[in-house]
């Protein structure tokens, strides 16, 4: 029996994702795995019972904290993201060039550097250790991601199809609910789900930022991680990875060319 | 209803004057084509009276109603575009149905007159289908049906027939026609091709570098040309000087009788049509020539005729031509155009 190649390459690539998962998966259920012992040497669900119960509470907490920063910092990106992006797609502008160099800073200079230097300011401006410091310096990553994804779906867009809309009866209002929304929405998906899943996994900003008083999942995955409990930290990193992939699954139709080049 | 009238219309891209004291009127139920070469702001009209950009200075008056400063959704005009610019997101009936929606009309009467439209425009059937899965003609077929749907006091239509290929631009041509005319729906029509705007219109206007030109039937503008300009657009190719003298025309081509005009003795240019030189191989006409090369067009033949010093172009029908071969002209008086004194556009 002949499988088909693309079958082949899904499997390859399903495996190639999933492997280091079934491993994460063992630890989380291990009560007990020494070397050279290929599976754990006793099985048992204390990892589990101490996320949902003795940290529940504390976890749980980081969950939300992690959803708020994460959702919040996606929604400001965006906002900011869209109209730099529709200019930046649409209109020729001196500094264009600039503007793209500054942009690509965040993301070539270490977090390390980014934050310690924001901590002195942050500190300044009493925004050390509040919810707000910690979106904002997740915005310092987020945002040249949002405005870039969103710049590309707007070096595609053709801005005609608002003068046609506008033409047939729509307001400024039905245009940008009922044409630019619609015609930009898988971009809209990409830019709020890379924003969203960069601030999901900031560990580094948010702790020098945030100061412990804002702890995100890494922050508590980190300290897991240390104690050198490895089964509670396998638990922890499952837990940190579901809401995450469940993102990425819910918003698969968007991503791809098409969410990138926008709608001719 | 849809009377239009634009009254000394500027348009200004920043500093730059795209469109310069422009000045049209469309009656009733006409279809009237600006035309002109790629770049002369033919467009840029079309978007001014749409409301989709603004003036510098001049008036829009549709129906009697001043159109300055009314957002493009009052002004009841609707522009079809070069692309169809369908929605992607909508079906077929959807896009056609959107201009309704956006006028608040209840779904059963939306649904009712797309599907009138529809079978207007020759899509019945097709309403379900998803606009990428639409050949190029169909797609233009369903912006018209978008456009015409609203039943707008004025239709605006922006070369929507340029990116079709021959064959179907020439149905297209026909379909627009044919609605045109039931439905009586006042019409301005960008074109830069120039049989388009012959064929389609009822009158032309001709717009060069931002400014009008000529605007009259199809015929004034082919067979009596304001000037050389206008001459040159439509095929002119033949010019030459000459003077009124004693109630005749003199050139270097003879003497011709033609109707007095005002500038006796001051040198004017006088034009002729390449198909209106009579040609010929026996003798029979009184200008010899010389052929100097030929191009076999299909129906016709263009032969290039040095004649007294001066070279003329002529499209003669079928017959043997070759360089070299000593031919005899004619040029009838009453198809030679003569531009009055003023027109300088010397090119």
């Amino acid at each position: 029996m002949k499988i088909p190649t693309r079958y082949l390459f899904a499997g390859l690539v399903t495996v190639a994702i999933g492997l280091p998962f079934c491993q994460l998966l063992i630890w989380s259920f291990s009560d007990r795995w020494f070397y050279p012992g290929l599976l754990p040497q006793a099985w048992g669900l204390r990892a589990w019972q101490y996320i949902f119960g003795t940290a529940g509470d504390q976890i749980i907490n980081a969950v939300f904290q992690s959803i708020a920063v994460g959702a919040a910092t996606a929604v400001i990106a965006l906002a900011i993201g869209f109209p730099a992006g529709r200019a930046l797609g649409l209109y020729t502008f001196r500094g264009k060039d600039f503007i793209s160099v500054l942009l690509t800073l965040p993301v070539i200079v270490p977090p390390l550097c980014v934050a310690m230097g924001l901590h002195l300011w942050f500190i300044r401006l009493g925004l050390t250790e509040t919810f707000i410091g910690v979106v904002l310096v997740h915005l310092t990553f987020c945002l040249p991601y949002a405005v870039f994804v969103m710049w590309g779906v707007f070096s595609n867009y053709n801005p005609d199809f608002e003068d046609q809309a506008r033409s047939l009866g729509a307001t400024s209002t039905s245009v940008v609910l009922r044409v630019i929304l619609p015609m930009t929405l898988p971009g809209i998906v990409v830019a709020s789900l890379f924003s969203f899943l960069l601030s999901w996994s900031q560990y580094l900003a948010t702790l020098i930022i945030g100061g412990g008083k804002i702890t995100t999942l890494p922050v508590i995955l980190f300290a897991l991680m240390a104690s050198g409990d490895r089964p509670v930290a396998a638990a922890v990193s499952i837990v940190f990875v579901v809401p995450a992939f469940l993102a990425l699954l819910l918003s698969a139709k968007n991503l791809g060319r098409q969410s990138i080049a926008g709608v001719r | 209803m849809g009377d239009l009238l634009l009254k000394n219309i500027s348009i200004r891209y920043g500093r730059h004057s795209v469109i310069d004291h422009f000045n049209l009127q469309v009656a009733d139920g006409e279809m009237v084509s600006i035309l002109g070469p790629s770049g002369a702001g033919k467009t840029t009209i079309l978007k001014a009276v749409a409301g989709l950009i603004d003036t510098a200075k001049g008036e829009i008056w549709l129906n009697g109603r001043r159109l300055n400063g009314i957002p493009p959704e009052k002004r009841n005009t609707v522009m079809v575009f070069q692309k169809p610019l369908l929605f992607p997101f909508l079906n077929v009936t959807q896009n056609v149905g959107f201009g309704l929606k956006m006028h608040g009309l209840a779904a059963k009467e939306i649904r009712y007159k797309v599907e009138k439209i529809l079978e207007l425009t020759q899509l019945s059937g097709f309403g379900r289908r998803k606009v990428h899965e639409l050949s190029g003609g169909q797609q233009q077929r369903v912006s018209l049906a978008r456009a015409l749907v609203l039943k707008p006091d004025l239709l605006l239509l922006d070369e929507p027939l340029s990116n079709l290929d021959a064959n179907l631009r020439h149905q297209m041509r026909e379909l627009i026609c044919g609605i045109q005319e039931k439905t009586g729906i006042t019409t301005l029509f960008v074109t830069h091709d120039q049989t388009e705007a012959l064929v389609m219109s009822h009158r032309v206007t001709l717009l060069l570098d931002g400014q009008l030109r000529q605007v009259g039937t199809p015929q004034e503008l082919y067979y009596k040309p304001v000037d050389r300009l206008v001459a040159r657009f439509f095929g002119g190719v033949n010019f030459f000087d000459g003077r009124f003298r004693n109630g005749c025309f003199q050139t270097e081509f003879g003497d011709f009788t033609l109707p007095k005009m005002a500038g006796n003795g001051h040198p004017v240019t006088a034009t002729i049509r390449p198909e209106d030189i009579l040609l010929s191989t026996i003798n029979e006409f009184e200008l010899e020539g010389r052929v100097e090369r030929t191009h076999f067009e299909g129906v016709t033949t263009r032969v290039w005729v040095s004649c007294r010093g001066r070279r003329l172009e002529v499209l003669a029908g079928r017959g043997e031509y070759y360089p070299g071969q000593a031919v005899r002209l004619r040029l009838p008086p009453d198809r030679i155009r003569v531009f009055p004194p003023d027109d300088n556009n010397h090119l």
